[in-house]
């Protein structure tokens, strides 16, 4: 096959791209087909391999874009349609963003089939889930590596039924179904969001094509005001926030950020292995990276921005504080997604663009990590959630302890490892970059971003408090043990990555080396920004101000306050948990029981969205059914046409009785009035 | 000289306004008696006024076979069918009002109403009153029956005899 | 006084039509049904002639004298008709002849 020529990979690459995509579709289809014929082993084959498959052709392609010289990899798959001028074709594309993300989804999806071929091994299913599992591989290797954002949006609904389809694993549990569904609806809504968004570029510059929507882009006058068309009289820059918020809903959906979060938490009910996959590592980041590749749009509107950021900040502080009065390790670490990837459109919405990917990457590792260490925490203690029962399992479960510890190092932002930098080059920017127009934005974002920075550290020590140390206080029969190597294996790789990522986020004189290998992606939308700030400056009458420094010392203070926050959480945790203070939670919980009433309910959120949306909806819906469609169609229409007929039929019958004379009468009339009008 | 022309000129109008009235007038009777013998008769004296009308439109052959035929055969042949079927005094039809009998009513004097549009371009004139030698008279009926209309003779014939025979194997109680 | 028009000996024969078709319809005696259509021969009859009579032409007294011969023969058959009927139903009133509708 051409692709293993390797003199030339980036010309092999154009016409081997689908393969990334079509490995693990082929290998959904096998499996979904006939797994249950093939037997586990078999089973477990193709998909591992075929994910594998697609790993390889990643890292390939991840070599060309970055040490090859080529930047970007374009290749058309077939050519879809063409509405209204605008040509949409299947085409893929890779550049050093995707290649980074793909070697992330494949890699680590990777690691997660392994574990699963162990952690799924008492399941009956197991044919199904690994062929759902494929299906969402290809699913979000669709989504990175779509050269235009309709092929992304096939990529965006593609992972969110297969997030359906996984969550809802054990679908004859209604819990774990409606959790599916609640997904489902909820990622529609922000879906919804985004196909507005991508419209009103379509009106807008005539192109769904990244590359094209870029080079246009760069050539406008946000001050310019549009003529004729839907948005005449509108300024570009007013159109081009309306489409960055509208595409932001979407994100919000799939990146479960307020409004729209509320179905990570209730999506734990899927196996955890999945949890791991989708709602940590890689779907959920889709919404950043959609962002990310429309950096250069987004540049422009600095409304839109402001809109991410303040979002993101808000979500990470909110999320933090629902996770400290969860018992759930799942919960927690679901709601410990959401604050993070609050932290990552913080990123996107100050700028910090690389930063943002970074820590998706990193986080990618620890949180992969982490849910596979309650995996395998759950799989050694019956399946059982509630870490007030667990304690002390250190002693039982070595390997997971220790893989588990390295990861919440990683996550509260400790020194030396990757979390903390990814974290901390986002909170700097946070703090560093200005905004001309939103000038409260660094503050506000800086200042959640850092109490968010506590409440994780807070949340994640109790936890590991709660579950590694102390003495076990439940299921005190039950000796627990780490899983095989299946299992073991991959949390250890994964814990490596999530030491070793640091060296990409050293803060090295010349810039990060992970910025500087994200520089060329992020050249439009650094320029649109500066332009932007220029216009802006003009305007205000303001001298522009000063991009903010990165080198070492610029960004000390900044490490030192978050190292600091890191240890404050950390030492609180200890306190409480496993030092003398152990009465004072329950004593806190006695004091103020409203309060911490509302901590445990996470805010009341899902029962506010009961009464506003899903109740008003539910009587829309039954009032639809009862009375439009049960009475006004079905009776009256159906029915009643029947029973109309039915009457015409009766005025009929007095013509037909069988009485000669009454036919005659019915003749004599209709000839009179025949007579009438044809004479008269 | 055939006397229909002479009668015209001086009292046609004198003789066909009355002679209408029997007509007409034997004709309501015969609908509205209850008893169909009561009713026969009224017939038969339309048929009278008929037949005079006849006579003034200078159709004599035809006014005197509608009394031999038609009020002294048919008739007669009504007649005898009342009594032979010999229905009682109770028997006899209520008078009674529906939608269907105001509709037939209604139905036929509208007909009748309607037909005077059809009468309203006429001319205004007489009929008439030179009328050729001889007709009407049984000479120029017979010419005419036995040259142009002879297959119709011929035909009514023989449907003579087969309603003869029809009409006894249907009246038959046992074939 | 001159001749009668037209017009009136037509409004004659209209009237009698008239007359026997609302026996037709109103009347529930069999027989009476049927001296209505007797009476309705008989005004076409006078149709005839007094257009006979206008055009001063035969042809009409030849047509009065076959629908004079063939009411004959209609009357014979359907007196038998309705002697049948008697047998058979014991009525002579329509409204109770009405088993044709099955």
């Amino acid at each position: 096959m051409e692709w293993l020529s390797a003199m030339n990979p980036a010309e092999g690459l154009q016409n081997a791209l689908h393969w990334i995509v079509l490995f693990p579709l082929l290998g959904a289809a096998i499996n979904g087909l006939l797994g249950k014929r093939l037997g586990r082993a078999n089973v477990h084959l193709i998909a591992c391999g075929a994910v594998f498959a697609s790993f390889v052709i990643s890292a390939i392609a991840l070599y060309t874009v970055s040490l090859g010289g080529v930047a970007r990899i374009t290749e058309v798959w077939w050519r879809w349609f063409e509405i209204g001028g605008v040509p949409v074709e299947m085409a893929l594309a890779v550049d050093r963003l995707s290649a980074v993300l793909m070697c992330v989804v494949t890699g680590v999806g990777f690691l997660i089939h392994i574990f699963s071929t162990e952690y799924m091994s008492h399941d009956e299913g197991y044919w199904r889930y690994f062929a759902y599992l494929n299906l969402f591989v290809a699913a979000m290797s669709l989504l990175v590596l779509g050269a235009n954002l309709l092929v992304m949006f096939v990529g965006w609904e593609g992972v969110g039924l297969a997030s359906y389809l996984l969550i809802g694993f054990w679908y004859t549990d209604d819990q774990k179904a409606y959790a599916g569904r609640k997904a489902f609806v909820v990622n529609r809504v922000g879906d919804f969001g985004f196909l507005l968004g991508i419209f009103t570029l379509v009106g807008l510059f005539g192109t769904v094509d990244f590359e094209q929507l870029r080079v246009a882009a760069s050539g406008i006058s946000p001050e310019a005001v549009l003529g004729g068309g839907i948005f005449s009289g509108w300024t570009m820059g007013g159109v081009i926030t309306l489409a960055c918020l509208l595409l932001f809903v979407g994100a919000t959906g799939k990146s479960a950020q307020i409004p729209l979060f509320v179905w990570l938490p209730d999506a734990m009910a899927g196996p955890t292995p999945v949890s791991a996959l989708i709602h940590a590592a890689t779907m959920v980041t889709a919404g950043v990276y959609m962002i990310a590749r429309l950096s250069f749009l987004y540049a422009w509107s600095p409304a839109a921005m402001a809109t991410v950021a303040t979002i993101g900040a808000a979500t990470a502080i909110f999320a933090a504080l629902m996770a400290y009065a969860q018992y759930d390790i799942k919960k927690v670490l679901a709601y410990s997604t959401v604050s993070q990837l609050g932290f990552m459109f913080i990123g996107v919405g100050v700028g910090a663009w690389w930063a943002a990917i970074y820590h998706l990457v990193t986080h990618a590792f620890f949180k992969a990590c982490l849910f596979l260490g309650a995996g395998a925490v759950m799989h050694g203690m019956r399946d059982e959630t509630d870490i007030r029962l667990f304690g002390g399992l250190r002693k039982e479960m070595w390997h997971t302890w220790a893989t588990f510890g390295i990861s919440t190092i990683a996550i509260t932002g400790v020194l030396p490892l990757s979390g903390f930098f990814s974290k901390d080059a986002i909170l700097h920017g946070a703090h560093a970059n200005p905004n001309l127009f939103f000038p409260w934005v660094p503050t506000v974002t800086y200042v959640l971003g850092l109490l968010a920075a506590l409440s994780t550290s807070f949340y994640m020590w109790r936890m590991f408090n709660l579950t590694f140390h102390g003495e076990r206080r439940g299921m005190l029969d039950h000796h627990a043990h780490d899983g095989g190597n299946a299992m073991v294996g991959p949390l250890w790789v994964l814990s490596g990555l999530a030491v070793g990522s640091l060296v990409w986020g050293l803060p090295l004189s010349g810039g990060a080396r992970f910025e500087n290998f994200l520089k060329p992606i992020f050249r439009s939308a650094e320029e649109n920004l500066a332009r932007m700030t220029a216009l802006g400056a003009q305007e205000m009458g303001v001298p522009v101000p000063p991009a903010p420094a990165h080198d070492f010392a610029a960004m000390l203070p900044g490490y030192l306050i978050a190292l600091v926050v890191a240890l404050v959480g950390f030492a609180i945790a200890w306190y409480l948990y496993l030092g003398p203070g152990k009465a004072i939670p329950a004593k806190i919980a006695q004091c103020a029981p409203a309060l911490y009433r509302a901590f445990a309910n996470k805010f009341y959120v899902d029962e506010f969205y009961d009464l506003v949306v899903v109740r008003p909806l539910n009587a829309t819906a039954r009032f639809l059914w009862r009375v439009v469609d049960s009475f006004a169609i079905d009776k009256l229409v159906v029915n009643g046409s029947a029973v109309i007929t039915g009457w015409i039929a009766q005025i009929f019958r007095y013509f037909q009785d069988g009485n000669v004379q009454r036919y005659a009468v019915v003749m004599a009339v209709s000839a009179v009035v025949i007579l009438w009008v044809f004479l008269g | 000289m055939s006397f229909a022309p002479v009668l015209a000129s001086l009292t046609e109008a004198w003789l066909f306004y009355p002679m209408a009235i029997v007509a007409i007038g034997g004709a309501l009777g015969m609908i509205v008696s209850r008893n169909p013998v009561h009713g026969a008769m009224f017939l038969v004296l339309s048929f009278f006024g008929i037949a005079s009308i006849y006579v003034l439109l200078a159709a004599e052959l035809v006014a005197a076979l509608q009394i031999i035929i038609y009020a002294g055969a048919i008739m007669v042949l009504f007649v005898f069918v009342i009594m032979l079927l010999n229905l009682h005094e109770d028997e006899l039809e209520k008078p009674r009002l529906t939608l269907g009998t105001v509709l037939g009513g209604a139905a036929a004097l509208a007909f009748w109403a309607i037909s005077f549009m059809v009468f309203a371009d006429l001319p205004e004139q007489g009929m008439p009153t030179d009328l050729p030698e001889g007709f009407g008279r049984v000479a120029a009926v017979g010419r005419l029956i036995f040259n142009q209309y002879l297959l119709p003779f011929e035909s009514t014939s023989v449907l003579l005899l087969v309603a003869m025979v029809g009409a006894i194997i249907v009246a038959k109680s046992r074939i | 006084m001159g001749s009668v028009p037209l017009a009136h000996y037509l409004a004659l024969a209209s009237g009698l039509f008239a007359v026997g078709f609302a026996a037709l319809l109103v009347r529930r005696n069999a027989l009476v049904i049927f001296m209505g259509v007797e009476l309705m021969l008989n005004a076409a009859n006078m149709t005839f002639l007094a257009f006979s009579r206008h055009h001063q032409v035969m042809g009409g007294q030849a047509a009065a004298f076959f629908v004079i011969a063939v009411a004959a023969a209609e009357a014979a058959v359907g007196l038998a008709i309705m002697i049948a009927l008697v047998r058979n139903r014991n009525t002579l009133n329509v409204d109770e002849v009405d088993t044709l509708k099955y």
